[in-house]
């Protein structure tokens, strides 16, 4: 499969230029583009709609190559004219192979037959040097049976692992997206680096701040003794949402808790020290 | 002081982190010896309570998530040691999964925070860390309220 990506990316990336490097491009290697563009239309149709009229595009470009080759002294304007029925011709001899091959796709490339079958004239001209080589390298290819529909960018992998390493790192973002709004102040940081930081911080603020809060909780409890068992739990319950009015941003519960806890345990020591006197 | 059922929501994490702390510190309230206390026996006590703290807002959530399943493990396992004196090895981390693009520190400081979270991969990580985050905030919430309840 290595010469068909090689042509793909290329044509893809240059396409209004292809027609100079395949000037340039010495004959032999001529071949080698047929073949690879029709593996192309067999790798391009396995993904799709979608995808198709590129892949027929590129093709064709391919193919206008071919023609201009053999016919030797045409012109560029002439292959750019051809360029439509070429295509058809391309995909309706793709179409034969994939019936060959896998009757799967049968469908789709079907209606492209019908369109191609006026212009045998063009199919004459350049079919007889492009089909030997196509017939040769398809059944060395391996059908592919299951395949999804992907939306891709220009230039980024379609293999399963890229697609899976995407759908990984769109799902990590997405969840770095809900902490970001879970701790307040994260939604200005930039850099998920800063971002890991500061949730850091906050869950180790919020750990501190549930040390603190027993700490003062003993406190109570060992100044008023066991003033819980006065209330009926369930009554305690209602009060704790009751006040739940008191909602505090981060920030002043950060500052409440570092300004306080060393007053608050200065208090607790003295008054054990006054208890042990 | 009248309950206000409309502000109550009987199956919140609250309402039952609540209810299970509150049995906790009656339960540590009559176990307390009336003695006068050194600062050991304070430190004792203000883990024991921060120990509940954790206890109950575990078994409330549940054991649907990583995190609170480590919690009740964790103390599970303390509870034993300090009744058999025996030392058990922790669960196994994982060291490898580190994503690219985060640094590898700053994970490994979040696995440490989040517990359980040495041997998730990143994105379940991330997850936990979210809702461990949630339930800290409504247990110190809650927490805050009763001190300001019992000091009043």
């Amino acid at each position: 499969m290595d010469p068909p990506i090689i042509n793909e990316a290329s044509f893809s990336a240059a396409n209004p230029s292809s027609y100079s490097l395949a000037e340039i491009w010495p004959f032999p290697i001529n071949g080698e583009l047929s073949r690879g563009g029709g593996g192309l239309g067999l790798r391009m149709c396995n993904f799709g709609a979608f995808a198709e009229a590129n892949s027929t595009r590129d093709v064709s470009v391919d193919e206008s190559t071919v023609t201009e080759q053999s016919a030797g002294g045409r012109k560029l304007r002439d292959a750019n004219s051809e360029e439509d029925e070429s295509s058809k011709l391309v995909s309706t001899s793709s179409a034969k192979d994939l019936k060959n091959s896998n009757g799967k796709r049968m469908k789709m490339s079907g209606s492209r037959d019908e369109n191609g079958g006026s212009k045998s004239e063009v199919e004459a001209n350049s079919g007889p040097e492009n089909k030997p080589a196509e017939q040769s390298t398809k059944p060395s290819e391996p059908p592919k049976q299951d395949y999804i529909h992907v939306r891709t960018r220009r230039g980024q992998a379609t293999d399963s692992h890229s697609l899976a390493e995407r759908a990984r790192r769109e799902k990590i973002s997405e969840r770095m997206k809900v902490l970001q709004d879970l701790v307040p102040g994260c939604n200005k940081v930039i850099g998920k680096a800063l971002v890991l930081d500061e949730i850091i911080n906050y869950i180790q603020s919020l750990q501190h701040q549930v040390e603190f809060l027993s700490m003062k909780l003993e406190a109570v409890n060992s100044r008023m003794n066991s003033p819980i068992e006065g209330f009926p739990s369930k009554d305690l319950g209602a009060a704790t949402f009751d006040s739940t009015g008191m909602l505090f941003g981060s920030q002043a519960t950060r500052e409440y808790m570092q300004g306080s806890q060393p007053e608050w345990l200065h208090m607790q020591v003295g008054s054990s020290f006054d208890r042990e006197t | 002081m009248t309950p206000q059922p409309s502000l109550m929501k009987p199956n919140s994490i609250k309402t039952r982190f609540a209810y299970g702390f509150l049995r906790a510190l009656n339960s540590l309230n009559k176990n307390k010896t009336s003695s006068p206390s050194s600062p050991k026996v304070i430190f004792r006590r203000c883990r024991m309570i921060k120990l509940a703290a954790d206890a109950s807002m575990a078994s409330a959530v549940g054991s649907r998530r990583a995190w609170s399943r480590a919690v009740l493990c964790k103390i599970r396992c303390q509870r034993a040691l300090a009744m058999r004196g025996r030392i058990r090895s922790g669960g196994f981390t994982r060291r490898s999964g580190a994503g690219k693009g985060f640094g590898v520190g700053r994970t490994d400081g979040l696995r440490k925070l989040v517990p359980g979270g040495g041997a998730m991969d990143l994105c379940s990580l991330l997850d936990e860390t979210a809702h461990y985050i949630k339930c800290l905030t409504t247990q110190v919430q809650v927490m805050r309220n009763i001190v300001d309840i019992c000091s009043t």
